[in-house]
């Protein structure tokens, strides 16, 4: 893989263009989230009781982060690489440059999962100002860190769907028959004790559930050894899906 | 002039399709060196592999002493591209794709900032500056990619196409702008399917046609040497084809039907015109020869698709 330092400029170009979608995209960041919050939170958690102690909410909190960082880098890596890549013939200017094909595709995704770190990040401010706060300094910075491994996860596997995509409409697929289940099956709403077993071992197989766990045990700082386990199927996972994604779309960028 | 380009038996496969099959050439260091060719010839291809954006499929293809590969960023450096489509940033503003496209090749900021301010006075979209690209012409858009390209100062401009859609005056401009930085120094590639702008601007050309060239050379002495000097188009019935080519045959050096009308190419209509006269046929056109009939004889006057 040809990778330099040039991804940083790909990033830049993002970060300049963003500046005229900052609002727009703030709005639908913070909107979402605090959707789940009240509807899920408010709403359905005055039915729920007590969560191991605490209020619904800080069970939720920490699903509905990751989740949020999920949604915003994949989202990033299927609609706004396909314009860039389709419709604004963005990656061919940029491989005509020092800027390798390799570059271009990581610069996206790094940008991604900035995105998604955003998101998380707003996602964040909301929850403590309804009061919900992680339990240290120290648990919102290694929030942060695993915000950022969550989006990159994120959006090498999106960038591996847009690698092969014919238009928008494929996009679909992957959305409504791997993003959505996931968001309901890895445990962001609710425990997954009480699925049955088939069902806990499907939802092993997914990454937001590893995420999710990482992200509840870093929220509460009540750590157990099965993170290590979960830490490791993130970044392992994370790997592979960036070998993929790069050399996919590289495959895709030239013939 | 050393060489800067050679390239020995290229060729370029699309799975079973073939793009290119097996040219040759050399493009001299400071020359303007022009494709021409129909739709589909193998051009871009051709300069694709040249700018190092589309790997070589066999033979042997060498920029600046280097072999041309995908991952020749020392080559890229060096290359400055006017693409065929419009691929500018439409994000940005005129002045940010500028900045944002120098990054890409390392130019420190205060630099950058010089050569745009040079550059933008160079393609006249001084006043343009902070206009979101969407807000331009065509022409205006063309122009920003001839900035564009040239903001690494590159030895080697690749022009695909460059005046595709613009109307006589901004393709005039975009002419002169070439014309000046040929004058430079720099050695510049062109695709084209206009026989004037290869006129204009190439000291040499090679004729492509389905992957293969048919032929190379200096533009006005290809037409002497394939046409002649002049063309005269006579429009008369088919039936009397026979009649008129027995009585013209002795002025011209070949002729050729194609749909309506009938092409004599000759050294110098002027006879022919005064036999024409004489055998009472008046619907008939004398021109000087140009690139367009050398085109038009090698690729054939039917439709390309």
């Amino acid at each position: 893989m040809n990778l330099s330092y040039r991804i940083y400029y790909v990033f830049l170009r993002n970060l300049v263009s963003y500046k005229r979608f900052v609002v727009s995209t703030f709005l639908v960041s913070l909107v979402e989230p605090l959707f789940y919050l009240i509807t899920f939170g408010i709403g359905m958690g005055a039915y729920m009781g007590m969560f191991g102690g605490k209020p619904y909410l800080y069970f939720l909190v920490p699903g509905v982060l990751v989740s949020s960082v999920m949604m915003s880098s994949s989202f990033e890596c299927m609609y706004g690489t396909f314009v860039k890549l389709v419709h604004e013939k963005l990656y061919d200017s940029l491989i005509a440059t020092p800027v390798s094909a390799e570059d271009a595709v990581a610069g996206d995704i790094a940008w991604a999962s900035f995105r998604g770190l955003v998101s998380g990040v707003l996602m964040m401010i909301v929850a403590i100002l309804m009061g919900i706060l992680p339990v240290s300094i120290l648990s919102v910075f290694l929030l942060f860190v695993l915000m950022i491994f969550v989006g990159v996860l994120f959006a090498s596997l999106a960038m591996i769907v847009t690698s092969v995509a014919p238009s928008f409409d494929f996009f679909n697929y992957y959305t409504e028959l791997i993003i959505t289940p996931m968001l309901f099956f890895s445990g962001v709403f609710f425990p997954l004790d009480r699925f049955p077993s088939w069902m806990k071992t499907l939802s092993r197989f997914m990454p937001l559930t590893h995420a999710v766990n990482i992200s509840r045990a870093v929220f509460s700082g009540e750590y157990d050894p099965s993170l290590v386990a979960s830490f490791a199927v993130i970044i392992g996972l994370e790997a592979v899906a960036f070998y993929i994604a790069v050399t996919a779309m590289k495959k895709r960028l030239i013939k | 002039m050393g060489i800067i380009i050679a390239a020995e038996d290229l060729t370029k496969k699309y799975g079973e399709f073939t793009a290119v099959a097996g040219i040759s050439f050399e493009i001299r260091e400071g020359e303007c060196f022009g494709f021409l060719g129909p739709n589909g010839a193998g051009k871009t291809t051709t300069v694709k592999m040249i700018h190092c954006v589309s790997p070589v499929t066999s033979g042997t293809l060498t920029v600046d002493g280097r072999p041309a590969h995908i991952d020749n960023r020392a080559l890229k450096k060096i290359t400055g591209i006017i693409p065929q489509e419009i691929a500018l940033d439409p994000d940005l503003t005129v002045y940010e794709n500028l900045i944002i496209f120098s990054k890409f090749f390392d130019i420190p900021r205060h630099e950058a900032r010089r050569r745009i301010a040079e550059l933008l006075k160079f393609v006249e979209l001084e006043a343009r500056r902070n206009s979101k690209i969407d807000a331009l012409s065509t022409g205006m858009k063309r122009r920003l990619l001839v900035a564009r390209a040239l903001l690494n100062r590159p030895r080697l401009i690749v022009a695909d196409e460059p005046t595709t859609g613009l109307d006589p005056q901004a393709r005039h401009l975009i002419w002169q702008r070439l014309r000046e930085l040929k004058n430079q120094g720099s050695t510049l590639i062109l695709t084209t399917q206009y026989m004037e702008e290869a006129y204009q601007l190439c000291d040499r050309i090679v004729v492509m046609h389905q992957g293969k060239i048919l032929k190379e050379g200096v533009p006005s002495r290809l037409v002497e040497a394939e046409i002649g000097r002049e063309v005269v188009e006579i429009r008369i019935p088919r039936e009397e084809d026979e009649a008129v080519i027995r009585q013209l045959s002795g002025f011209s050096c070949g002729h050729e039907r194609v749909g309506d009308t009938l092409y004599f190419y000759c050294r110098d209509g002027h006879d022919m015109m005064k036999k024409l006269t004489e055998l009472d046929v008046h619907d008939y056109l004398t021109r000087p020869a140009s690139l367009e009939d050398v085109f038009l004889k090698l690729t054939g006057r039917s439709l390309i698709e």
